[in-house]
């Protein structure tokens, strides 16, 4: 409750500053700028991340990376589930019969798993608004700034949910809900009750972690917590990503995924 | 705890994590690829897809015994092999290139690209997730 009274605080500080710089600029004819705008522009997360160390693009490894994410914190009558699940998909990989999943359909990784998506990603600060892209995919993700998120009751729920967010000094403080309960990340099991904490910023000039904080009074015993971190690549460009020749299928008898073959062999 | 050693316990324990393993970073896990059997042939061209979410080069294969056969062989995705140095137009119909390749587990005429040695004789690789060439067939340590 003291972090929802403190947000509070500084929406209503924020907004009144926001109004007496949108009124000023009005009066003189000049493009409005407003004080989220301004402020937002010097926290420094704008622009292009790799992430760091990286998988698909390694990076060298000039400082420390995160501690690898831990198990999530589930329930015994789902952790149990979860790991045997965990082992399935492990033997099937090992069996070179590996099952199929989201990727296979095209479909986004959704919220919190775009936040490490397979690509680089891009944060663009502009007018009450982080929007952060995801070249893989696609994905865009919109976090308003001294917004309120809907209960979770009400949130439609959404590959990436609802976000607001607001300034805590450097760093930009997030909550997001209304996460769809198909989109999973690492096949943990949410409800619709899902909540996830952010708190993204800069450790020195080019990098970036984002904190993770995920609970869920339905399926977790505590909340699950774990640490992202970006490399800045000011010069790159991202590719566009449409999902425009997917080859590949579930097997309907088995799950595995399969490769559709075109050559005259595979007739 | 020297910082090589933490490095070391650190890849240990990403690599024993399911989710973590470079074939989750893919589209698709390339655990249905044969990686330890690879193979290296020569052949012409005959399709080329600069596409998401793979890249995909069609093209008529001999075998060591002369036998020609047509591969599906699958490539990482455009911005992976863009930010390699791979263009739309690098490849194209009727170019004659060496690829070193996994092929499926299933037999099928399918494989999963390791390095591919272009017309000008360019060697390039297929990205972190595809893994390198068997160095005993790419003659080194290859891309």
């Amino acid at each position: 409750m003291k972090t929802l009274f403190t947000a509070t605080n500084t929406h209503i500080v924020a907004l009144a500053g926001s109004l007496l710089v949108l009124a000023a600029c009005h009066d003189q004819g000049k493009p409005i700028a407003t004080p989220e705008a301004a402020a937002s522009a010097a926290k420094g997360i704008d622009g292009k991340w790799f992430a760091y160390p990286g998988q698909v693009d390694p990076l060298e490894r000039t400082i420390d990376p995160p501690q690898p994410i831990g198990d999530p914190p589930l329930k015994p009558e789902y952790l149990g589930p979860w790991k045997e699940l965990r082992a399935k998909l492990a033997d099937a990989d090992k069996r070179g019969e590996p099952i199929a999943s989201g990727y296979t359909h095209c479909l986004p990784d959704g919220m919190p798993a775009m936040m490490m998506g397979m690509f680089p990603m891009e944060v663009l600060e502009s007018n009450g608004q982080v929007t952060i892209i995801q070249e893989a995919y696609q994905q865009i993700r919109r976090i308003y700034l001294n917004d309120k998120i809907p209960a979770w009751q009400d949130a439609e729920p959404r590959f990436w949910g609802h976000s607001a967010g607001h300034w805590e000094g450097d760093t930009l403080v997030t909550e997001t809900v209304g996460i769809k309960e198909n989109i999973l990340f690492r096949n943990v099991p949410h409800s619709a009750a899902m909540h996830i904490d952010e708190r993204i910023h800069l450790i020195d000039k080019d990098h970036m972690v984002d904190e993770v904080t995920v609970t869920d009074p339905d399926y977790l015993t505590t909340p699950w917590q774990w640490t992202w971190m970006y490399a800045r690549r000011p010069d790159y460009k991202m590719y566009e990503y449409v999902c425009e020749n997917n080859r590949e299928f579930a097997d309907p008898d088995t799950g595995a995924a399969r490769l559709k073959l075109f050559g005259p062999e595979s007739k | 705890m020297t910082k090589r050693l933490r490095y070391l316990w650190v890849l240990l324990l990403l690599s024993s994590l399911p989710g973590l393993t470079p074939s989750a970073f893919a589209h698709h896990s390339f655990a249905m690829y044969a990686n330890e059997k690879q193979i290296k042939f020569t052949g012409k061209v005959s399709r080329f897809d600069w596409t998401n979410p793979h890249v995909y080069i069609e093209m008529d294969g001999k075998d060591a015994k002369g036998v020609s056969k047509h591969w599906t062989v699958e490539c990482a995705n455009i911005s992976i092999l863009g930010r390699l140095g791979w263009t739309f137009n690098m490849i194209k119909v009727g170019d004659e290139i060496t690829v070193i390749v996994a092929p499926l587990h299933s037999g099928q005429p399918g494989a999963l690209l390791k390095q591919v040695t272009l017309p000008d004789g360019r060697k390039m690789g297929n990205g972190n997730p595809a893994g390198p060439p068997d160095p005993a067939l790419a003659g080194g340590n290859q891309p």
